[in-house]
């Protein structure tokens, strides 16, 4: 009998133990976050909290200097930063802000013990806005940056050829950086405060490769395998905001097989080597360039007061345009269309894609609500989130495929609805020779550069740009976009830009810098 | 005139009498009945109007440069939770504004609704008046996106990205200029400090 009353009551002390362990009830200590400022590092521990990271307002209190106040007849706690204010209630996922803005959190106020903790979120939504100095939060490497100090991220991406085992490093944004070779390991200095980095394990079957980690406050360090023989950088290479830096790790079998490469010396910066070749790398020079008369049909586009509309705007520019880029250049031209016709989107990227075009260019008039507004605008792709993985996966999906005539070849994969982010950095490049041209030759006071999700440009496997010549809801501009001799000027303008384009694609760096994108032009 | 005869015209006037009553209730009484009643539901609506909860958020308007768009703070009425408020900022966004301020929606344009994923994407389901009415050109398209965009972004942080729907069915652009295929994230190039 008593041997019983034990076995119940120990079997009803598991259960209790079991359910308080499964309930998520009590708070679990979860990895602590980094505040990374000008004073160096420090940790931010979190909790977690039926499923929700949370963190301690006391703690945030002495890191940022905040005053946290419980008002009890008001049911709210009152987070204060010198005269800005976040009100919070308990159980309740949104949040005041001074003024009356409301923001939402994943997870109400919660008190735990005699602390008060809320969602790390709080710290992005709620203390950004209200605090002086910049708070950046980058959840994904648990990183709080406090202040203007330099932390790009740098991801590393492997691509292993048997003979050679590339390291590539995406660098956002743009920070320079210097390679060097300390016996068994290759040191890449960065010019940052410090690093936010993402390195995936590195693949285990080439050899050249042992390793690779970060060094406080700005060194990766790659530790170089028993099969290394050399290395080779390739020049970094802009890419938006992001630049990407390529270090080649070769095996003796690949040094045996290709031109000894220079033998970098200690504590050199990174000499420019010739790059591998890559095969899917735009072509050098520029041989058909692809002109897109926008709209056209039962889609007029903008129609001026004067009666102008932008599809005969479009075509008429468009003709003038081939006939000076093939009678000054030589360079094919083919039109999207080359009457009152309506083409979709697709078939006008399609047409380029399908000639092999090096260049496309589309044609548009623009419209404001302003009336006032004037000038041109050139448009490039801008990058979201969506087509920044595209284009990472465009560099890493690559297949081998037969070829005719027998053999293989690498072929880089890329989804056709988003084959202008393989060109982002040839866009910029011409727009910005675009834009110097129209100043410098047709005398256009106000040419404006800018990046959207343009959709004509989307699908286009070459460098590519949305050109606006004037805003048709101007009456002056609608009498100039009119005029021949404003569209011979304009026209001459863009040959020159492509031929200077040309001369850049043959010559590598040596040619124009890239181009620059402002910020939308105040007439 | 017999007793008779007089009975018969004195039920004759009665029963036109009657007649025509029936006629006028007819016509006039179910106005009447009917219009009687809503006045004190009208009333209270007034009066409850004026004690609606409401929240400043920022809705954005043309800039005087034509190419940006301005922040404005406005009040608009409080909707319980992102979903509620993402709807009560959107009918704020698409009604048409007092003169001086521009809007960059086509006038017309009304809201059909929103959803919002796990993920923070909010979908906006607008008229067709919103593609119908556009005016043409990159910038008008580009502004009446991007106050959509970040009417809603840039007031509720829990929506990350939006994609506008018409009559709930995705579209390629509103004007063929700029891609609607995918969320857009809040882009405030377009918004003047």
């Amino acid at each position: 009998m008593v041997t019983r009353r034990i076995c119940f009551a120990a079997y009803a002390l598991g259960v209790v133990l079991l359910a308080s362990a499964v309930s998520g009830q009590a708070p679990t200590p979860s990895a602590p976050l980094t505040i990374l400022s000008k004073e160096g590092r420090r940790p931010l521990p979190i909790t977690d909290v039926q499923g929700h990271q949370m963190v301690g307002l006391d703690d945030l209190s002495t890191l940022f200097q905040l005053t946290v106040r419980e008002d009890a007849a008001a049911k709210a706690v009152t987070v204060s930063y010198k005269n800005q204010t976040v009100v919070l209630t308990p159980d309740q996922s949104l949040a005041s802000m001074s003024g009356g803005r409301l923001i939402s959190l994943p997870a109400p106020l919660t008190r735990q013990g005699r602390r008060w903790v809320v969602p790390i979120e709080f710290i992005s939504r709620a203390l950004a806005p209200i605090y002086d100095v910049r708070i950046d939060f980058r959840p994904a490497s648990r990183l709080v940056v406090v202040g203007d100090i330099r932390v790009p991220r740098v991801v590393a991406r492997y691509d292993d050829s048997g003979t050679s085992l590339r390291v590539t490093l995406d660098i956002t944004p743009k920070t320079t950086a210097t390679v060097v070779q300390e016996q068994n390991r290759l040191l890449v200095r960065l010019e940052a405060d410090a690093l936010d980095t993402l390195f995936p394990s590195v693949p285990a079957q080439n050899g050249a490769l042992a390793g690779i980690h970060a060094l406080e406050p700005n060194t990766i360090i790659i530790d170089l395998g028993p099969r290394f023989a050399s290395y080779r950088t390739s020049t970094p290479v802009s890419s938006g905001a992001a630049a990407v830096l390529a270090i080649d790790l070769l095996t003796a079998a690949a040094q045996t097989s290709a031109n000894p490469p220079a033998s970098p010396t200690p504590d050199a910066p990174a000499v420019p080597a010739s790059p591998l070749p890559v095969f899917g790398a735009p072509r050098v020079s520029v041989r058909t360039v692809v002109i897109d008369p926008g709209h056209g049909g039962e889609d007029a586009g903008i129609k001026g007061h004067g009666g102008l509309t932008e599809k005969d705007l479009t075509l008429a520019l468009a003709r003038r345009l081939k006939n000076v880029i093939e009678g000054r250049l030589g360079i094919r031209v083919l039109l999207t269309r080359n009457n009152d016709a309506l083409i979709e989107a697709d078939a006008r990227a399609a047409m380029a894609n399908n000639n092999k075009a090096d260049l496309f260019i589309s044609l548009h008039a623009n419209g404001s609500p302003r009336s006032t507004t004037r000038g041109a605008s050139i448009f490039s792709l801008s990058l979201d989130r969506f087509s920044e993985d595209a284009r990472r996966h465009s560099r890493a999906d690559r297949e081998v495929l037969p070829v005719y005539g027998g053999g293989s070849r690498e072929f880089s994969l890329v989804e056709w609805e988003l084959a202008q982010v393989s060109h982002i950095e040839g866009s910029t490049v011409f727009a910005g020779l675009v834009e110097q041209k129209l100043k410098e030759t047709a005398g256009l006071q106000s040419v404006t550069l800018l990046k959207a999700p343009m959709r004509s440009l989307a699908g286009a496997n070459m460098p590519a740009l949305l050109f606006d010549a004037g805003y048709l809801s101007n009456p002056d501009d609608e009498k100039l976009l009119g005029l021949a001799e404003f569209q011979n000027s304009v026209a001459l303008a863009i040959t020159e830009a492509i031929a200077a384009f040309r001369d850049y694609l043959d010559h590598g760096a040596d040619g124009p810098a890239p181009g620059r994108v402002d910020g939308p032009a105040v007439p | 005139m017999t007793p008779k005869q007089r009975d018969v015209m004195i039920y004759s006037a009665l029963g036109a009498v009657l007649v025509v009553g029936l006629v006028v209730l007819f016509f006039v009484g179910p106005r009447w009945l009917v219009s009687a009643p809503t006045e004190e539901p009208d009333a209270a609506v007034a009066a409850a109007s004026s004690n609606v909860r409401k929240i400043r958020a920022r809705l954005l308007y043309v800039a005087e440069d034509g190419v940006r768009l301005s922040p404005v703070e406005q009040e608009v009425i409080y909707g319980e939770g992102t979903v509620e408020q993402a709807k009560r900022i959107i009918e704020a966004q698409v009604a048409q504004p007092q003169p001086p301020l521009v809007s960059a929606i086509p006038a017309g344009t009304k809201l059909k609704t929103v959803f919002v994923t796990a993920k923070g994407e909010a979908f906006v389901d607008l008229t067709p008046e919103l593609r119908s009415n556009q005016q043409g050109g990159t910038t008008n398209e580009i502004l009446t996106t991007y106050t959509i965009v970040n009417a809603l972004t840039l007031n509720l942080p829990a929506i990350t990205s939006v994609q506008i729907l018409i009559d709930g069915k995705e579209v390629d652009t509103l004007a063929g200029h700029l891609d609607l295929r995918r969320p857009l994230e809040q882009d405030e190039r377009w918004v003047s400090q």
